[in-house]
Parts: C-alpha cells; structure tokens; sequence
C-alpha cells in the first residue's frame, strides 16, 4: 500500500500533528508536573493557566489587563481569572470551556456587560453604558474588543476603529467615501472623536432625545465644536439655526456629494426651505423670516446667499450676518 | 491520485496548525528586561491630476514628494515592573508633507502615570466654487494636539492633567457687501488665523463604591484673522455702480470658557446610578474697526467706518441623572433626565459713522435662552435565550425665549420678545432574535410626534424603521439591512415631508489567514418637497422645493498573501447618484431659482480602484507598492460651473522592521 518512504513520511507527519495538537491553544490537558495549589475560593492563580495556554499567554505582558499581574494584586482581581473567574475546576476537568467559569464565547451579551463593568464601570467615559443603544441592541464590549487578539494597540479593538463601526453601519462607510466627508478613512480623524460608543449624555442641542451616541464638547456643546471652535461663539446674533436644532439642519457629518457638506448642492435651496416665512416656526413661532423684497431671486447674484451674509453661523456686528 | 492528494491535505492541516500556533509568537527584540518592536515605512508618492485641480485638493489632496509614511514603536517591560516606564507606544502617519498626518504615543508605568498624546494636521484646500463662485476658497491647515496625563491610574484616587490646542491657519478670501443692503460684493483676501488652547485638571476618587469624577477646565479661543483690500475694486457686479477703493477691517475676538464637570455614579447588583452636572460660561470679547472707502450704487463717495465692540456671554449648565434598575438577569430598566439651560446675552455698541452723514449709533443686543428637559426610559428583557426586546417612551419640551430688533431701543422700545414652545414624544420598540446560532435578526422602530417644531425641516410627524439580518459563521460573515425615515411637517401655509430610505448589503469571507474579501453596496434613497417663498422681478413667490437623490454606494476590497512573502490587496469603490428619473423632467439646466421649481437631481458619480503590493525583499526589509485611481465626474452644471477630474496616485516605498 505505501513505500517505506511514505510510511515514513505519514509518521513524520503524525507526529508533528500531534506535537502541534498537544501545544495548541485550549486544546491540552495540564501537563502532569503542574503543581495545582487552591489559593481560596477555587482560585489557582494565572501560572497555572500558562501551562496550557502559551499562546495566550506569551505576548500577554503587552496587554493592559497584564498591569493587574504586574501589580501581584489578588487571583479575583488579576489575570486570567480576574475575567474568566476561579480556574480550578476548570483545570480539574482537563480543561473545555463549559468548565470556565465566565467563558465570554459563551456568555450572553448582559453577562459580559456585567463582567467587564466589575472593574471598568470607573471610567467616566463608560458611565452611560446601561442606556446605551448599543447596550440595548445586545451590543456588548466583546463585540467590539478582542482582548487576546487585538491587532490594534489602543484600546483592545478587534480591527481598525473605523472598520470596526462600519460592519454594522454600512451605509456610514459609503458616506465617508463621497467626494467631501470628515477624514476618516484617511485616518486624520476617528469615529469616536464625535461619537461615544459606551453611551453618551442627553443632547443639548435639538430636541435632547437624539442623538444618543454623539458626544458632548466639554462646554456641554455639539461635538463639532470641538474642532470648529471658530463656529462655537456666543455671538452677539446668533444664527438660531446653529445653536437650537444644530449643525445638521443644515449640513450632513459625515459625508456627502455636496460642497461644505451642505444638505442640498445649492446654497439658496438650504436657507429657502426653511426661510419660509410660514407656520408656527421660529422664535415668535411666527414663522421663519422671509428674504428681503430687495432680492430678485431670478438675479444670479442673489443665488448665492453666503456670499453676502458670510458669517452665517453667528457674527458680532450684523443681526443679517453680513460681516 | 490519491497517493498524492492525501499527503497534501494532511500538509494543508499541518500549515494550519502551525499558523494556530503562531499567534501569540515572539516578535521583536529583548533589551534589558524591554521587548522592542520598531518598524519605518518611507517612499514616494506620486500623484498625476488632468481636470479641475481644486476640487482634486478638496477631495484627495496628495500630492508629490518624498514621506515618511508610516512608523511604529513600540517597548514594553516583560514583567512590568520598568524602571521608568513599562509602555512606550509612538506611531505616526503620513509625516513629511502629506495632507494628513498623525502622531500617537502613549507612555506609562503601571500604578504610577500614563500619558497619551496625540497629534494631527489636516491641509485643507477647498475653493468653494459652488458656495460663492471661488470666493470663499479655504487653503487653510488645522493642527489638533491632545495631551492627557493620568497619575496613579489604577488608584482609587487618581489625578488628570490634560491639555488640547486647537489652530487653524492659512490664507482664505471671503465677501464683503457694500454700501448698504442693495450694493455690490467684493472679494476679500483674509489671512486666518485662530487658536483655542484647553486646560484641564480633574481627577476621580472611590469611597464606599461611589466614584466621584471631577474636572475643572479653561478654554480660550482667539480670532485675529486680517482682512484688507487695496487698490481699486470694481465688484462682482458690472452694471453695479458701487466701487471700493480702500478697505480695511480689523476684527479681533478673544474669547474663555471656564467649565466645571462633577459626576458621582456607583454600580450596584440591582441598581447603577449616575449623575452630572456640568457648567460652562462661555464669554468672548470682540472690537470690529472697519472702514471702507468709494462709491455707492448710485455713484455717491463713501467713506464709511464701522466700529464694534463688547462681549458675549453664554452661561450653559447641564444637570443629568439616570437610574438604571436590573431586578433580574433577564430585566433593565433604565430612566434618565436630563435639564439643560442655556442663555445667550451680553452688550454691545454697534457704532456706523459716515462722513456725510453721521449716521445715528445703533446700541442692540438679541438674547436667546433655551432650556429643554428630556426624560428617557428604556426597558431591555430577555425573554429567552434567543430573544430580547426593548422598549422605550422619550419625551423632551425645549422652550425658546428670545428678544430681537435691528433698530436702537431708544426709539424703538416695541422689541419683539419671542417665546416658543415645543414638546416631542417618541416610543421605542426593538426585537433581536437569533433564530439559529450563527444568526440575528434585529427590527427596530421608532414613532415621534412633536407639536410645534422649530423650523419647517425639523422632525414633526415622523417613524424611523429598520431591519437587519446578521449571518456569522467562521469565516464568513453576511449582513443586509433597511432602515428608511419619514418625516412630514406641513402645516397651513406650506409642506415639508421627507423619505429616506437605506438598504445595504455586507460579505466578508476570510477562510484563511491569506485571503480574505469585503464587499458591501448600499444604496441610500431621499427625496423631499419643502414650501419656499421668494422675490423674484419685485413679485412674490410662492412653490414647492422637491429634490431627489438616489445615492447607489459599493466596494470590494480582496487581499491575497502568500506566506508573509508576497501581499496583494486590490479594491474598488464608487458613489453614484443617479438622481430620481422617474420624479424629473429631465437633464438640470435651468438656472435657480428655477432649479427649485421643479425636481431637482444632481447625479455625479464618484470613484476609486486601488491596488497595493507589498513583498519581502529580505528578512525585515518589504517593498510596498500602491496605486489608487480617483474619478469625479458630474452631470449636471450647476451654476455653470463643472468640476470634473481625474487623479493617479500612489507610493513606492521601503517598510523596515526590526
């Protein structure tokens, strides 16, 4: 049936299989020199996980979670079973991961929530996580953080951050890909300059119900102030548009075919819609004021609103932002 | 056959499980107790522009010369106990002359500090050729600098210092209309220059498993941007009479906005709770001298001084708190409230001085206040092992008080207060179910009602759908969704309705370390009709706006390695809007305001093919290759003006790792 060479062969082979199988991740028993000591509460220690896990382990020093090792703080509150609780009957078992007692792979979205939170929840930045939408969509912190296979070195992501938004949010990729957009897939900026995933506080501008993940400037502001601080006033007339509803009434953040990322590629077409004149809008809810009878809007000249009332976000010397 | 294919598959596993084992391998070099990873990337980029150059820069910008394009370094301690730091992480993108370039780094020593610093510059160059006919043109760089350093950042007492500047510099023209509301524009050189400088200090302490979070911070903005214009200027109108010989403008504005943020929290088994209370005072100071000197439209001498000067303030205060209550493992109900009041006022001497006519000083002020409070809650059950739901009730009233004249309140003591008031009621309904295990089904909506919104475009009537269907398995991973959004805000004098919709269709498939691909395509769907009311040859006007655009989105990117020697990557994108033939009369070419009368559409398409190859010359040593297409073209002229073009662009570079 086979040449002694191939026999050969197929034992050379089976062998380096088995060496592989038997240094494999999870795929182990503890080798029989491991000395398991019970350091209460069914607690072996993270040495004792090493044996059998040195993939996980090796580049571990380059983990954040490895300060907790660093720091000799106590097996509950370190390592490997500071997350994936005490390891003892899970090594009494030859391993498998119904045997670990907090198994991420296995848990439910809130367990995991739940889990990280026990130490994490001190971070201000993660506050609002409870009332998060992601929370609410069974969006949990493993769904967007690899902690052992993390290819980025902040933050533990598991891909690029804008990479990682667009698996669940498509059409935002294809918004940063039109001619004008924020540059986020040139890497000047990222998702979460403008965005908190965790959770943000109630909007300040609108209605105050949406947006809820668009972080707050620290003046309590919309987030693009913190880039377009020159937009931010206060001015001595402010343009209501800009300070009650907020930049999106008139432009689109995150990407678009128009000039400025203005909502419709002519100028006079934003400012007429709402320059109306009609309804119960406005702040003597009288309606929005019309444009003056001194513009023959059949005039090209007139066409281009900016041109004349440039200081349309707010200005200090003219209630028509004329300069 | 058989003989021969076995043996190969068996090799096949054996690959694989060698590369299992691979994660997690040893890479860089060991120095005293440090592992060092360190990696430079350098080349050319090239770049080959035929068509509208400026629109090129607004949408890509790179250009020719040699970069740094690419660094990384990295140090850390094996056992974490370094003597003076334990992390170094510095990475950097696109450094040399790259219109964007960054710079991390993060430094720390476990317990004792961390320090993370990131730097940013953006080179902008837009020439606003749509927006004012090339006179507002922006070539401007935007420098952003975060500095935040943490001491004892594992203590239950730690400390934040933290530092942010802001600038933004360059040359830009601008607009200036003379003499009064029926005159002339001209275009105006101005040179920007603006500065926001951020302190921070704050801290978080932890007692009895409350945290308390506290930061203290100092904001200044200044705005000294130049404005002149000498020499004689006719304007951009020819049958105007209005000419500028001299113009001169100095505005400068200075501005702080101390702010204080506390934040106490705890989480409990059965209750989380968390509560803020923000201040920010936001002031600025601004003095405006201009003058300006030539003729009227009637072709009357002007020599007219404008000057300004007094402040602004905006007091804002925000106060938050949410309980969240998780009586069970499967029930969270979480209820938040939020109150925010802001308030705009200040004084001002707005004086117009005219040497013919000592025009009569106009002292004003508007004041704006708005205060909205918002109540949320939000309930999430797990009804089983496959099924969630949540369900939500949001309700916010915002009032709007203002006071607005143009006129000097000494002879006009009518000023018009204004008063609104607008309340908004939404629900929410979710369901995930995983009906098998390696897929999920979620279906959302949302129903909101407001009674007197704020402008004709804002949210009234309004119920946003969605939907999406998640396929996860192994390597491959489907996703299609729909979200659409309707809104209408008519009311007796003019319409507003808005339709949205968006499908998008996902795949990623990475059978092996060595290959994998992405495709999505999306197509996102608007069309809306807006009452408009406008002048036109001394009539009113009186119509609806209606636009249409059908925005169709895809990309596929493929990547091929073999054997860490050779890489490919190879991809696509396009945006395409194709307009809404089925709403217009036909190609756009009517002049505005006409364009407005009847549907408008502006297809253009948008689109980039890419290629990077990267092969291992020698042990630590790739040579990377890239070449990227990019296509603007437009089909419609608006305001007669095209901006069409086409662009190569790409690097050769050497990337050494060590």
């Amino acid at each position: 049936m086979f040449d002694n060479r191939e026999m050969g062969l197929w034992l050379l082979l089976f062998a380096t299989l088995f060496a592989c199988a038997q240094s494999a991740p999870g795929q182990a028993k503890p080798p029989s020199g491991i000395q398991v000591k019970d350091l209460g509460g069914g607690f072996v220690g993270s040495t004792v996980c090493r044996a059998c896990h040195p993939g996980q382990w090796q580049n571990f020093y380059k983990n954040p979670h490895f300060k907790s090792i660093a720091a000799a703080e106590a097996p509950a509150l370190s390592g490997c079973e500071g997350c994936h609780g005490p390891g003892k009957s899970h090594v009494e078992a030859g391993g498998g991961k119904t045997t670990i007692p907090r198994a991420f792979s296995l848990m439910e979205p809130r367990q995991a929530l739940d889990t990280c939170l026990s130490c994490h929840s001190k971070d201000f930045g993660r506050v609002n996580i409870r009332r998060s939408q992601h929370t609410l969509s069974n969006v949990a912190c493993n769904s967007c953080h690899s902690i052992h296979k993390s290819p980025v070195p902040k933050f533990l992501l598991a891909k690029q951050q804008a990479e990682l938004c667009y698996g669940c949010h498509p059409t935002v990729r294809a918004q940063f890909s039109m001619p004008f957009k924020h540059r986020v897939n040139e890497g000047f900026i990222q998702c979460s300059d403008c965005h908190n995933p965790h959770g943000a506080f109630a909007a300040t501008w609108r209605s105050g119900t949406r947006p809820r993940m668009v972080e707050q400037a620290l003046g309590n502001e919309e987030a693009c102030m913190k880039c377009h601080s020159d937009k931010r006033g206060p001015f001595q007339f402010e343009h209501a548009a800009v300070r009650v509803e907020g930049c999106e009434t008139c432009h689109i953040p995150h990407g678009s075919t128009n000039a400025k990322l203005l909502r419709r590629p002519a100028v006079l077409a934003v400012c007429l819609e709402c320059h109306n004149g009609a309804g119960s809008f406005g702040r003597q809810a009288d309606g929005i004021t019309t444009q003056s009878g001194s513009h023959n809007m059949f005039d090209p000249r007139y066409q281009k609103c900016t041109t004349c009332h440039v200081r349309i976000h707010g200005s200090n010397s003219d209630p028509r932002f004329l300069r | 056959m058989r003989k021969r294919t076995l043996p190969l598959t068996f090799l096949a596993v054996l690959a694989h499980a060698l590369q299992a084992q691979q994660v997690g391998s040893a890479r860089g070099q060991d120095v005293n107790g440090y592992n060092v990873i360190n990696s430079f990337e350098t080349g050319y980029r090239f770049s080959s522009i035929d068509g509208d150059l400026g629109k090129y820069r607004s949408d890509v910008n790179f250009r020719n010369g040699i970069r740094l394009l690419g660094s990384s370094l990295t140090v850390n301690s094996k056992d974490g106990r370094g003597r003076l730091f334990d992390e170094l992480v510095l990475q950097t993108l696109g450094l040399g002359n790259d219109p964007y370039e960054s710079s991390t780094l993060r430094l720390q020593k476990n317990r004792w500090y961390r320090y993370d610093m990131l730097w940013r510059m953006n080179e902008y160059y837009n020439p606003g050729i749509p927006i004012a006919n090339g006179q507002h043109l922006l070539d401007t760089r935007r420098r952003l600098q975060d500095h935040d350093f943490t001491i004892l950042p594992q203590s239950k007492f730690k400390f934040r210092l933290g530092y942010t500047r802001n600038t933004q510099d360059g040359p830009a023209l601008s607009t200036i209309q003379l003499f009064d509301g029926r005159g002339d524009e001209f275009p105006l050189f101005t040179n920007i220059r603006r500065e926001r400088n951020e302190y921070r200090v704050g801290g978080d302490f932890e007692f009895v498993g409350i945290k308390l979070h506290w930061l203290q911070g100092w904001d200044y903005f200044k705005e000294d941007t130049a404005n002149r214009l000498d020499g004689l200027s006719a304007g951009n109108n020819s049958e105007d009479r209005t000419t500028l010989a001299a113009f001169y403008r100095a505005e400068p504005y200075h501005g702080s906005t101390p702010f204080s943020r506390v934040n106490l929290r705890t989480e409990r088994k059965y209750f989380a709770v968390n509560a803020r209370l923000t201040y920010a005072g936001g002031r600025r100071n601004f003095i405006m001298d201009e003058n300006a000197i030539g003729t009227n439209r009637l072709g009357a001498a002007q020599n007219r001084q404008i000057v300004v000067g007094g402040n602004a303030r905006r007091p804002a205060t925000t106060g938050d708190f949410s309980l969240s209550v998780l009586p069970t493992t499967r029930l969270s109900v979480t209820n938040s409230t939020s109150i925010s009041s802001v308030r705009i006022d200040g004084d001002a001497v707005y004086r117009e001085l005219s040497n013919a006519s000592l025009q009569a000083t106009t002292l004003q002020f508007r004041f704006l206040g708005i205060h909205t409070t918002t109540n949320m809650t939000d309930t999430q059950y797990r009804m089983s092992d496959r099924f969630w739901l949540y369900t939500g009730y949001h309700f916010s009233t915002r009032e709007i008080r203002s006071v607005e004249s143009d006129k000097d309140p000494s002879f006009d003591p009518f000023v018009t207060a204004g008063y609104q008031e607008n309340r908004q009621h939404s629900g929410v309904f979710g369901i995930r179910i995983k009906p098998l295990k390696p897929v999920t089904v979620t279906l959302d909506g949302e129903v909101g009602r407001a009674d007197t919104p704020f402008f004709p475009v804002s949210d009234r009537n309004y119920h946003a759908l969605g939907g999406r269907v998640q396929l996860k398995q192994k390597s491959v991973l489907l996703s299609a969704a729909y979200r659409e959004k309707y809104n209408t805000n008519s009311v007796s004098l003019s319409a507003h309705s808005s339709r949205g919709r968006n499908y998008s269709f996902d795949a990623s498939w990475a059978p092996a370390a060595k290959f994998s691909l992405d495709a999505g395509y999306s197509k996102m769907h608007l069309d809306t009709v807006s009452g408009i009311a406008f002048f036109g040859l001394g009539n009113f006007l009186q119509s609806n706006s209606y636009y249409v655009s059908n925005l169709h989105a895809a990309n596929i990117g493929v990547r091929v390695a073999s054997h860490k020697r050779a890489e490919f990557y190879g991809g696509y994108s396009i945006t395409k809007d194709v307009g809404g033939s089925k709403f217009a009369l036909g190609p756009l070419a009517l002049p505005p305001p006409n364009t407005l009368l009847f549907p408008q559409e502006f297809p253009l398409s948008f689109q980039s093919p890419l290629a990077r190859v990267s092969i291992l010359v020698r042990d630590k040593l790739r040579w990377n290759f890239s070449w990227q297409y990019y296509r603007y073209s437009e089909d419609f002229g608006l305001f007669g003006v095209g901006q069409n073009y086409r662009a190569h662009t790409g690097y050769t570079s050497l990337l050494w790792a060590f």
